[in-house]
Order: structure tokens, then C-alpha cells, then sequence
């Protein structure tokens, strides 16, 4: 199948998607973070620290994560917001800290550990709430992760001017967000990008999660248009002329999950001037990972070390 | 460290297996028709496993007359119950039967034990009556339990595919005609477990670097799970998806247990792409279930 490198996602930004995220933004500065970080005896090792965090997101939902700092760490230290895939559950993140980053993995609402309050399930997420932009899941859950460079900030081993964000399928969807709305965020790099192209992906695609929207549609005919005017808020392509830092974006040609063609239209959409895409052919949703690792890391290097 | 099989190991599976059969299944289905299509039905199904604790898995059933081939989603290590697995072509299902089931721990299956992951494979281990995971495998085998009873599979056509329990689920239970596993914690764990800082491996190093004094006993218990004992009595069709030449668990690891098992096997060594090795599994599996010459059911990405 030859993916066509110039394809146009069909969403529309909606005029008053700056109103509609920025009051969402002033709601949750009312909320106290109160962030709970305790060590985790189990998980940590001679080299690092792994601390169990929670902290307030919107709607006072607690929001827990993984956080693991090097024990020789010298600081102030960059620092990375590692963001989860959809359904995989979110990584320790031992090894960023092994490469010298203080890294916090979210547990966004709805994940094990942050899903007392919160919990449409799998499939469900992706559904939730989808005829009423007001309470759609992706709400909530991407101010979850947004609220994660807060508690970044508020570490004193956190060099604040050098914060990154990486993830890979939702994750790379959810590095396109909080690239865009968080201005703290130095360096992101997005793997094979979910949660962009949405009403695209469910006519490219026949798998799951994109196959819960259709599902959604065919049970609930009529529902089309206000479907479509909740994702326009929610998709990362409506968010990408906000992102103005260097960012670095990897796809697969064969993606099965997240169709490739959804990534040229987002890359194409990225504000930055400083922006790469790296495409892999013969590559399914792991878009490349074992060689592009090596890359991630050095752009981390580069942008958030110096170099050095 | 030198693996030694225990000498109870066949009576410890035997009455593990003895005490699953005294248990009812006493099953429950439900039809969900947001996820049924024009080609498939999908049904919530309800099963006991031992304990007694209850479970629950995803039946997808093609339209049209059976018995169709199937394929048994072995429960995961990990927290999310899938229909079917992420990338998938739900067209799949107009040709097999498929079910997806959740051990107890896992979403759906979570009450009254909600497991953590990482926490699944260490949950209770220093004792082997208390070891979570032996409940994990009793629940792997009552899938296949329910599965039997239904009319809509064909029995000479039961396809077990995930991970570790894959095997276990063909070696303790004779419902199993193929088998595609991509082992990663089963295998000569307390060996693997040391070369790796890696989850879900490093689970493992977790606990014994926290309770170094009981590394005998748990080395100890994890042999009565070590695929490697395990492997002489699958005799089901087997795919071994293993990692790439340079990968933890390489072809040349990995070998020691191909070579035991008593069915056909065939080993695929990565191609460090889920395309590829995805592309190389359908065509397995499609072979295998359906014939030589038929077409394998792919996402349009992989045509």
C-alpha cells in the first residue's frame, strides 16, 4: 500500500479552540497539585530512586505516576514527562533516570492507579462522553498530563528550563499536546502519533482503539456531527501550530494502529520551525523504535544537555 | 544457575488441574451489540475459576454456520483486557472464533483482587500456596475449559496465543492445537532475570534485591513454572516468536526450549518490526488454521 505523503486531515480547528482550552486551563489552576512523592523501596535500585507520586488534576481527580531520579543526580537536573500509550500500562521509568533525567511517567485518570475516580475502561476511553466537548474524556485526561510538568516544577532537583516530553501512539499524541500547552517544554519527541487525524484514522484503519468511534457511530446513528465538533478540540492537529519547540516525530509507513498518513498531516501542521520527521518504511506502530531510540536519546542530549 | 526440575512438579500441575475440575464454570454470556458487526457477535463472558473467583473474557463468534477455527487470547501481564489485540484487523473475526480473557487481577477480572504492574508476578511468591500466578495459569485453563463447551468451535482447530501461558495453557491442557507465544518471564526467569534491567524481568530483581534470603525458595517455586519443564508436553503446532539475534531472548536463548517441546515448532527470529513479525504470524497462523492457499486477514496498512 503506497501512503500518500500529502494527505489532508479533514478536521477543522474550531474558532474558539483557544477560549475553550484556556478556561479549562484557569479551572485547573484553582485546583491544589498537593503532590505526595514517596520512595518506593521495592522498585528502586542502588543506582536510583522510584518514588510513587499522586497529585490534583481537573475535577479534583488524583492522578498518580512513577517518578525515578538518578541517586547521584546533579543538580538542577533536565527532566522528562514520559506520556502512556492507550492501553499499555505506564512504564517505571528506571531507564530515563539511568540516562541522567530526573523522569516522571504519568498514570493518567483512568489508568491503574489513577482510576477510582475515573474509570470508562478499554475499550471506552476513546468514547467517553465523545457528543459533548465539555466532558469528553481527553479532557481531563490530557490536563493529567499537562499537570505533570507542575509537579516537575515543583521539584528542587528539576532545572526548570530544561524539561523534555516523549511517549510513543498515544504517548506521541498526548508529546503533541503538552508541547503545544506548555510552554516549560524545551525539547518533545512524538512517536507514531495517536489521537491525531481522528475521523481520518477510523476510515484508514479497521483495528482497535481507532475502531471504537466506529463502533460508537453505528450505535448511535445520527451522532456524526457532534462526534466530529468534540474531536476538532481534542485533536492533536488542531494543537500543532501551537508547538514552537524543537520537536522530533517518527512513523511507521505499515503503521496498523495509527495510520502513517495521519502523521504527514500532523508533522505538516507543527508549528516549530525546528522540527524533523523521521519515517521508517517496513515498519508497523513501533515506527522504527530500535533505531530510532538511539536518536531520541541524542536529540534529548542535544537539546537538554548540551550536548555534552 | 542450573535449573532443576522439581520432583512433585507433575503432581503439583496434576492436583492443581484436579482442584480446577471441581470447580463449576457456571458461565454467564451477554451479548454486546456495540462491538458486534455485520460479520461477527460479541458476547461478555462469565466464568468461575479456582478460588472460586470469578472472570471475565470477550467472546467474538463470526456470523454463519460453525464450527469455526479459534483463537484463544491468553490472559497478560498487563492490566487491559483487549477484544482482540491492538492493530488487529477486526475483520478477523468473520473468520474465527475469538476470546479474550481476563486472570483474575487484570481490568474486568479485578474484584476482589485488583493486581498491579508491575506486581502480577511477584504477588505472594514466597510461598507456593499463595503464589498469585498458579490462579493466573488455573484461570488460563478454564478459558480453554469454556471454549470446549462451546458448539461454535471446532476442536481440532484451537489456536492458544500470547505470551508465557500460551505454552502453559498447551502443555496442561489437551484443548490446544496450536500455539504462538512470544515468551518473556517464564523461561529460566532466575537466568534471564539477571541479564536485564528490563520489565517484566526486572519484577523479579525487584523483590530479591529487597529479600536477597529468599532467593532459594524462589527459585525453587518459579521451576514448577519454568517453561522449559513444561515444553515436552505441548504437543499442539507451535510458533516462537523470539526477539532479534541480539535480544534477551535470542533464537540461539530461546533454543533450549524449542528443542523440547514435543510438536512442530517453528522459530521466528524478530525483525525488530511489528510489521514484519506481525505479517509473519497472520501467514503462520492462516496456514496452519485455514490452508496453504488461503489469504490471511491483515490491516490495510500491511497489504
Amino acid at each position: 500500500m503506497t501512503v500518500d505523503r500529502n494527505y489532508k486531515c479533514r478536521v477543522q480547528k474550531p474558532e474558539d479552540f483557544d477560549e475553550f482550552w484556556s478556561n479549562i486551563i484557569n479551572e485547573v489552576s484553582m485546583v491544589q497539585l498537593d503532590p505526595l512523592c514517596e520512595v518506593d523501596e521495592l522498585r528502586s535500585t542502588p543506582e536510583i530512586f522510584v518514588y510513587e507520586v499522586f497529585y490534583n488534576s481537573l475535577d479534583g481527580v488524583r492522578v498518580s505516576g512513577w517518578y525515578a531520579v538518578p541517586r547521584d543526580l546533579s543538580v538542577p537536573a533536565p527532566a522528562i514527562l514520559l506520556v502512556p500509550g492507550y492501553q499499555s500500562d505506564p512504564p517505571i521509568p528506571k531507564d530515563w533516570a539511568a540516562k541522567g533525567y530526573a523522569c516522571l511517567s504519568v498514570n493518567p485518570r483512568g489508568k491503574v492507579r489513577s482510576r477510582i475516580q475515573f474509570d470508562p475502561g478499554y475499550p471506552g476511553l476513546l468514547t467517553y462522553g465523545i457528543v459533548d466537548r465539555n466532558v469528553y474524556s481527553y479532557r481531563g485526561f490530557y490536563v493529567d498530563t499537562w499537570r505533570g510538568i507542575d509537579f516537575l516544577l515543583s521539584r528542587s532537583e528539576v532545572d526548570n528550563s530544561r524539561i523534555g516530553v516523549t511517549g510513543s501512539s498515544q504517548g506521541g499524541g498526548l508529546t503533541i499536546t503538552t508541547s503545544a500547552m506548555r510552554s516549560e517544554i524545551k525539547a518533545a519527541a512524538a512517536g507514531a502519533p495517536y489521537l491525531c487525524g481522528y475521523m481520518d484514522a477510523i476510515e484508514l484503519t479497521d483495528t482497535y482503539p481507532y475502531q471504537e468511534i466506529n463502533d460508537y457511530l453505528k450505535s448511535n446513528p445520527g451522532s456524526l456531527e457532534s462526534v466530529e465538533q468534540t474531536l476538532s478540540y481534542f485533536d492533536g492537529i488542531s494543537f500543532a501550530d501551537k508547538i514552537d519547540c524543537p520537536i522530533i516525530v517518527n512513523i511507521g509507513l505499515q503503521d496498523n494502529v495509527c495510520p502513517p498518513e495521519t502523521g504527514f498531516a500532523l508533522f505538516e501542521m507543527i508549528g516549530s520551525g525546528d522540527k524533523q520527521l523521521y519515517e521508517y518504511d517496513g515498519h508497523g506502530h513501533e515506527a522504527g523504535r530500535y533505531v530510532h531510540s538511539a536518536i531520541v536519546d541524542k536529540f534529548f542530549e542535544q537539546r537538554l544537555k548540551g550536548g555534552l | 544457575m542450573v535449573n532443576v526440575r522439581p520432583s512433585d512438579f507433575g503432581r503439583f500441575w496434576y492436583t492443581a488441574v484436579k482442584d480446577l475440575s471441581d470447580v463449576p464454570i457456571r458461565p454467564e454470556i451477554e451479548p454486546i451489540p456495540i462491538r458486534s458487526t455485520e460479520f461477527a457477535d460479541l458476547f461478555a463472558v462469565r466464568i468461575t475459576s479456582s478460588g472460586p473467583y470469578r472472570l471475565q473474557g470477550y467472546l467474538s463468534v463470526p456470523k454463519g454456520e460453525g464450527p469455526f477455527p479459534t483463537i484463544y487470547y491468553v490472559p497478560k501481564n498487563a492490566s487491559v483486557l483487549e477484544i482482540i489485540p491492538q492493530g488487529t484487523s477486526n475483520l478477523i473475526r468473520s473468520r474465527y472464533v475469538t476470546f479474550s480473557l481476563a486472570c483474575r487481577g487484570m481490568r474486568n477480572s479485578d474484584k476482589p483482587y485488583a493486581a498491579m504492574y508491575p506486581g502480577q508476578l511477584t504477588d505472594g511468591i514466597s510461598d507456593p500456596n499463595t503464589y498469585m500466578y498458579k490462579g493466573v495459569v488455573s484461570d488460563t485453563l478454564r478459558g480453554l475449559d469454556y471454549l470446549m463447551s462451546r458448539p461454535e468451535v471446532d476442536k481440532m482447530l484451537v489456536l492458544a496465543w500470547g505470551n508465557d501461558n500460551a505454552v502453559l495453557a498447551a502443555a496442561l491442557h489437551d484443548g490446544v492445537t496450536h500455539v504462538v507465544t512470544t515468551p518473556a518471564y517464564l523461561f529460566d526467569t532466575m537466568d534471564f532475570c539477571q541479564m536485564t534491567d528490563s520489565y517484566p524481568l526486572e519484577e523479579f530483581n525487584d523483590y530479591l534485591r529487597l529479600f536477597q534470603d529468599e532467593i532459594g525458595s524462589i527459585s525453587t517455586i518459579l521451576e514448577y513454572y519454568n517453561l522449559r519443564w513444561h515444553a515436552q508436553s505441548v504437543t499442539a503446532s507451535t510458533l516462537i516468536m523470539s526477539d532479534h539475534s541480539s535480544g534477551l531472548l535470542s533464537p540461539k536463548r530461546i533454543r533450549p526450549l524449542a528443542d523440547r517441546i514435543a510438536g512442530e515448532v517453528t522459530v521466528h527470529e524478530s525483525e525488530r518490526s511489528s510489521y514484519r513479525d506481525g505479517l509473519f504470524a497472520e501467514k503462520w497462523v492462516t496456514s496452519h488454521l485455514i490452508g496453504d492457499g488461503a489469504e490471511p486477514i491483515i490491516p490495510g496498512h500491511w497489504v
